[in-house]
């Protein structure tokens, strides 16, 4: 954004405490977000953006923030051109196709909350079917019958298990990204060559 | 109902796209382009590189027709039957362009102007010097004052790439995660491919490849064979001959449409915009043996320049035909008036945004 030094992106939820003190250790010395309420912060010539998981990849290609952090599964999902250059190893997870156990017919519906992952599985795979997008308690539609599998995330599949449902094929492995707005790499890369340089020295360890 | 990524031009707007497109023009002119216009209406070809994002039409014979999508394609395809001309020839070109698929976001628009220039028959680091310097002109000519231009070499990422020795769609998916630098799947394809030693060092080194003039020092390192280290040594012949004051930065790790350009390409960035304002490259032997070009996007210069094209020029409202006809073969914009006295023509004034009222008995400036 316009009068920042660099404006970064993160999600709020199950990333953010890690995204935010990867961050910070990293040396980028962010504000923090003291406010329940507020959505953005700022601190000498930062700039704290707060969004939804699957908007974080919006800002940064648009180039409203320079940087943010998202998880692989949303990336994929925007399909926007950015710069990934760090996995930063946590918020590991996986996108797998999900069954009834039992279930071997031909998938004529598929639900998900990441419709283009969905199609683009069906592509690879060669299959067609209609891809239902859902906004959430994707496993239901696969006990009553919305659909007749569903992809989805899955962190230790026991929540799976526990709804009667089978992991059958994982399409994708998921774990946080450093992503990176393209001119901003470049217009900006006095303070982010660094940045990247100590988060995957640390995502080594 | 207007479609979706178009948009209309009027007053301030029109008049600072008008005068960036003839500030443009005239530059290129006075570097001895010469203007082509080529037709909006293209036979389809599916060789086209923009086949499955042009607009496409019917004609009235069944054959299909798409709108055109890019300029230098159409360019070169209008030399071809005339003959390409020996040594080197120079043209520009502006108008609209047409893409179906562009997803009308910030700056994405269906329907969008460009101004450009080739510069064919000719292949050194002397003609892409030309180009960049002109390129960096016609950024300031366009008011555009804080930008960047990044040099990219896709032949080097390409030859870095061909030390690995492994099929094409193994070396595609080396080429994708090189230009996301997505460092970490690059790793994992290596490893998965097999590929160790000097050449996976290069390979990882490629999407770090950016930054000021330090970077081609680097790159010198990681330079695996002769066609690589020739790569590199073109590109400094070329910085060596570009004027000082150019700000240049420099990724070495670009590597889209590699296998069209064939030397170097370059993009201008300007802090304030996410999206390159020009981009351009050497293509020989992609559709003629030599050949190079850039374009600017309109839409996206002017955004940058801000409001360096909002001025008006001063603008006279006349009370009278021959006073009108004075100023203006002084040079002066001049609007006849319609209202009969003064007090009318001071209200006319302001409502079409004249500064001054020519009176018989002279100028008079109008107080907003």
């Amino acid at each position: 954004m316009k009068g920042y030094g660099l404006t970064v992106a993160l999600p709020k939820g199950r990333l953010f405490a890690e995204a935010f003190a990867t961050l910070r250790e990293a040396g980028l010395d962010l504000p923090a977000p003291d406010d329940d309420r507020a959505m953005f912060f700022e601190k000498g010539d930062l700039a704290l953006l707060l969004l939804r998981n699957a908007d974080v990849p919006t800002y940064v290609d648009l180039g409203i923030a320079d940087l943010g952090v998202v998880g692989k599964d949303n990336l994929v999902e925007a399909g926007r051109e950015l710069y990934e250059p760090v996995d930063l190893g946590f918020g590991a997870c996986r996108v797998s196709l999900i069954r009834r156990p039992g279930d071997q017919g031909p998938i004529r519906r598929l639900a998900s909350k990441y419709p283009r992952i969905a199609e683009l599985w069906l592509k690879k795979k060669g299959l067609s079917a209609d891809v239902i997008k859902l906004h959430g308690n994707v496993e239901l539609a696969a006990l009553v019958g919305l659909a007749d599998a569903v992809v989805d995330v899955v962190e230790t599949g026991t929540t799976l298990r526990k709804a009667g449902l089978e992991e059958r094929e994982v399409i994708l492995k998921s774990s946080a990204r450093l992503v990176v707005n393209k001119t901003a790499l470049k217009l900006k890369s006095d303070r982010l060559r660094p940045l990247i340089a100590r988060l995957r020295a640390r995502a080594l360890r | 109902m207007r479609p979706e990524g178009t948009r209309t031009y009027l007053g301030d707007e029109a008049r600072a796209r008008e005068a960036c497109v003839r500030r443009l023009s005239d530059l290129f002119a006075a570097w001895g382009y010469e203007p082509v216009e080529l037709s909006a209406l293209e036979p389809f070809d599916p060789a086209h590189p923009h086949a499955d994002r042009a607009f496409k039409l019917v004609d009235k014979t069944g054959d299909v027709l798409m709108l055109r999508s890019e300029f230098t394609t159409a360019l070169i395809r209008a030399l071809l039957p005339e003959g390409l001309p020996a040594g080197p020839a120079r043209f520009r070109y502006a108008g609209p362009l047409w893409l179906r698929e562009a997803p009308s976001e910030l700056g994405r628009l269906r329907e969008f102007v460009q101004v450009g220039v080739e510069l064919v028959g000719v292949s050194s680091p002397a003609a892409d010097a030309e180009l960049l310097e002109l390129a960096w002109t016609a950024l300031d000519a366009a008011g555009v004052r804080d930008a960047v231009l990044e040099l990219g070499l896709p032949s080097f990422v390409r030859d870095t790439l061909e030390a690995a020795r492994l099929p094409q769609d193994a070396t595609e998916r080396l080429r994708h995660a090189v230009d996301k630098k997505a460092v970490p799947e690059l790793a994992e394809l290596l490893d998965a491919y097999g590929v160790g030693g000097r050449v996976r060092e290069a390979v990882l080194a490629l999407p770090d490849l950016f930054g000021g003039r330090e970077i081609l020092a680097e790159a010198r390192r990681y330079a695996l064979s002769e066609r690589a280290k020739l790569d590199l040594e073109w590109l400094e012949a070329v910085l060596a001959q570009l004027p000082s004051g150019v700000r240049l930065v420099f990724d070495l790790g670009m590597a889209r449409r590699y296998d069209y350009y064939s030397g170097l390409t370059f993009r201008a960035f300007a802090p304030t915009l996410g999206f390159p304002l020009l981009g351009g490259g050497r293509y020989d032997g992609a559709m003629v043996p030599f050949a190079a070009g850039f374009a600017l996007g309109l839409e996206r210069l002017l955004e940058a320049a801000g409001k360096s094209f909002r001025r008006q020029e001063d603008r006279y409202l006349a009370a009278s035909p021959e006073l009108a006809r004075r100023l203006r073969a002084e040079g002066k914009v001049a609007l006849l008036a319609h209202a009969q006295d003064e007090a009318g023509m001071r209200a006319e004034a302001r409502a079409v945004g004249a500064r001054y009222l020519a009176l018989p008995e002279g100028i008079e400036e109008v107080k907003p």
